[in-house]
């Protein structure tokens, strides 16, 4: 175990590296979709005010507010596009350079991706975060977010990332057999903010639509660290959901070393 | 000890149709195209060898060497490197070997190379004092530290492939894959690859597997080479005995004073050869006499003799067929052509 943490240890502190090497292309990613997460924001600033009532899909417009920015911190956190870097070893024939090493090419790209999620935690992520909470309690008068509360939600996080990166993998194995996937990619970022509530809280949808939202790996990414850190489950169905994160950790991995091995079985490396 | 056993490797790709009519049609089309790339392939290469696997493009070396390295699962046969199998221990057989792909590179673009051999170094599980020797012996091999702490970007082809060739060796692989190793290099940087891949040999008994189409390459580097063709083995031997074998012809070219006492001359008829043993060709122009005969039948001082009978000669040069005339016919008519 500890040589293995030797080895691909350096692959998140180079992406680390990475990242700071092309800030530019960073803050401008920050200042995008901070930019999208304002515009959600008065969104629903507007939605509340102009609806008598003070709750919406079971959030008030506190809540909604904390949600919105969580949302925000949590997923530029754990939503790590790994299946792009898949694409591009697949279309630069690179996939042959990661393939003679002694080494799993799978966890040597969730170590990359563990470093550029450490980055968005740093910048970013706690700035916004702390910000947030100072806003919530001078302004919104507001409780402080209590420390087991944060633990669970950092707890979840860690899950979260995993799932997203596992899932990704497997979507990212596409790549092998249509080579680009760039078209796929935009669509499944657009149907991945939906699903995962990073657009409408799940709240919002019909009590069927969420039985079926509960089946898919989606909701585990996002929504339900923002929802315990909200403080919105009670114990027992705290409980449910980080067993049904595990759960799905566990499915996700075992499923991408299925697709993985017949993946290797029939590989083309294009270019020479 | 490398074992390759009837070895063949099937791409299966959509079939294609030109034109944009085509397009369309391979959208609903479930056609397949099968290739054979590599088409049953054995040879075996012990311990400290440099051998030579040489073929035109496209004739399945990298293919090959792919299946060696464990990128690429054979669809028939078995490869064995030190008896591990790289199509089921991928791993295992990833840390006793070293690949350079001339074409790519395994360094991490955007780093300084330092930072790649750190990374490698983890990787291989390489011990601190194995990697301060090995980094000593390479770089005064390669001469790596002019460049070692600019980002790989930044280098030149040579001194990437330099680097490359480095980090390749740093866990002092038994095996050493060379995929064109010195594609696109300059005389100087070429000259310094052959002599660091020579002496590395020399030390380490590493053995060394060169794919390459530079001629130069072979004839200073290897002590055997294997042709493929096609996908299928053609050669396999010593150089010595390729060019023994294969280059059979000599050519001698005399600059003669007076042309005119050539007409009416038949070598071939005067030395007693067939007109396929002995061929005569003259270039009116600068006055010079080629002939061309197989060096088993003729000898040169016999040639000589006979041309310097019926005229006076200015100057005289002789030519061995060189090994790239050899391979390039083997290349355009096969082995069993002998068009040589």
């Amino acid at each position: 175990m500890k040589k293995k943490l030797r080895i691909y240890f350096p692959f998140a502190s180079n992406e680390l590296k990475r990242q700071m090497a092309y800030k530019g292309a960073f803050y401008l990613f920050i200042f995008i979709s901070l930019f999208s997460s304002f515009i959600q924001y008065f969104l629903w600033m507007a939605i509340y005010g102009s609806s008598g009532d003070g709750i919406l899909g079971n959030l008030t417009r506190n809540e909604m507010i904390v949600y919105v920015f969580m949302v925000y911190v949590t997923s530029s956190m754990v939503m790590i596009t790994i299946s792009d870097w898949v694409s591009t070893d697949v279309v630069e024939g690179m996939i042959a350079m990661n393939l003679i090493k002694p080494m799993d090419y799978r966890i040597s790209l969730i170590s990359r991706a563990l470093g550029q999620a450490i980055y968005r935690f740093l910048v970013p992520g706690v700035f916004i975060w702390i910000g947030l909470e100072i806003y919530k309690v001078k302004v919104l008068g507001m409780q402080v977010t209590g420390i087991v509360n944060i633990l669970l939600y950092l707890l979840s996080c860690i899950m979260s990332f995993l799932i997203c990166v596992l899932f990704d993998f497997c979507f990212g194995m596409v790549a092998f057999f249509t080579t680009y996937i760039f078209g796929m990619l935009m669509a499944k970022e657009a149907l991945i903010s939906f699903l995962t509530g990073q657009l409408i809280p799940l709240s919002f949808f019909p009590g069927a639509v969420q039985k079926v939202f509960d089946f898919l790996p989606f909701s585990s990414m996002v929504y339900t660290p923002v929802m315990i850190y909200l403080g919105k489950y009670n114990q027992s169905q705290l409980g449910f959901v980080l067993a049904r994160q595990a759960a799905w950790v566990v499915i996700l991995y075992v499923l991408g070393s299925i697709i993985w091995k017949q993946v290797t079985k029939r590989l083309v490396v294009l270019g020479g | 000890m490398i074992e390759v056993k009837h070895v063949s490797k099937e791409f299966v790709s959509p079939k294609k149709y030109p034109g944009l009519k085509g397009a369309v049609k391979g959208l609903f089309s479930n056609e397949k195209v099968v290739k054979k790339a590599v088409d049953d392939i054995s040879f075996s290469i012990a311990d400290g060898e440099i051998v030579g696997y040489i073929g035109s493009n496209g004739a399945g070396k990298s293919t090959t060497i792919k299946m060696m390295t464990g990128i690429l699962k054979p669809t028939q046969g078995q490869c064995l490197i030190n008896g591990i199998d790289p199509s089921r221990a991928r791993k295992d057989n990833a840390q006793n070997i070293g690949v350079v792909f001339g074409q790519r590179t395994q360094l991490w673009w955007d780093l300084p190379l330092s930072e790649s051999f750190t990374i490698l170094k983890e990787v291989y599980n390489v011990s601190d004092e194995e990697y301060e020797e090995r980094m000593k012996f390479l770089n005064e091999v390669l001469g790596l530290p002019e460049f070692f702490s600019s980002p790989v970007r930044t280098l030149s082809l040579g001194q990437r492939m330099r680097a490359d060739l480095g980090a390749a060796l740093l866990h002092n692989p038994k095996v050493l894959y060379l995929d064109e190793p010195t594609i696109g290099l300059d005389l100087v940087v070429k000259d310094n690859i052959r002599k660091a891949i020579k002496i590395i040999n020399e030390k380490y008994q590493t053995t060394v597997i060169l794919t390459t189409h530079d001629i130069g390459d072979i004839e200073e580097l290897c002590s055997r080479i294997i042709i493929i063709d096609e996908g299928k083995k053609i050669y396999d031997g010593s150089l010595e005995e390729l060019k023994d074998t294969y280059g059979t012809r000599r050519k001698v070219s005399m600059e003669v004073k007076k042309q005119e006492k050539l007409k009416g001359l038949n070598l071939a008829e005067k030395l007693g050869a067939s007109h396929e043993e002995c061929r005569m060709e003259f270039d009116e122009e600068n006055k010079i006499l080629s002939v061309t005969f197989d060096k088993h039948k003729l000898q040169v001082p016999q040639v000589m003799n006979a041309v310097m009978e019926v005229t006076e000669v200015k100057d005289i040069q002789i030519q061995e067929t060189e090994l790239a005339e050899i391979v390039k016919e083997i290349y355009n008519h096969g082995i069993d052509g002998k068009a040589v």
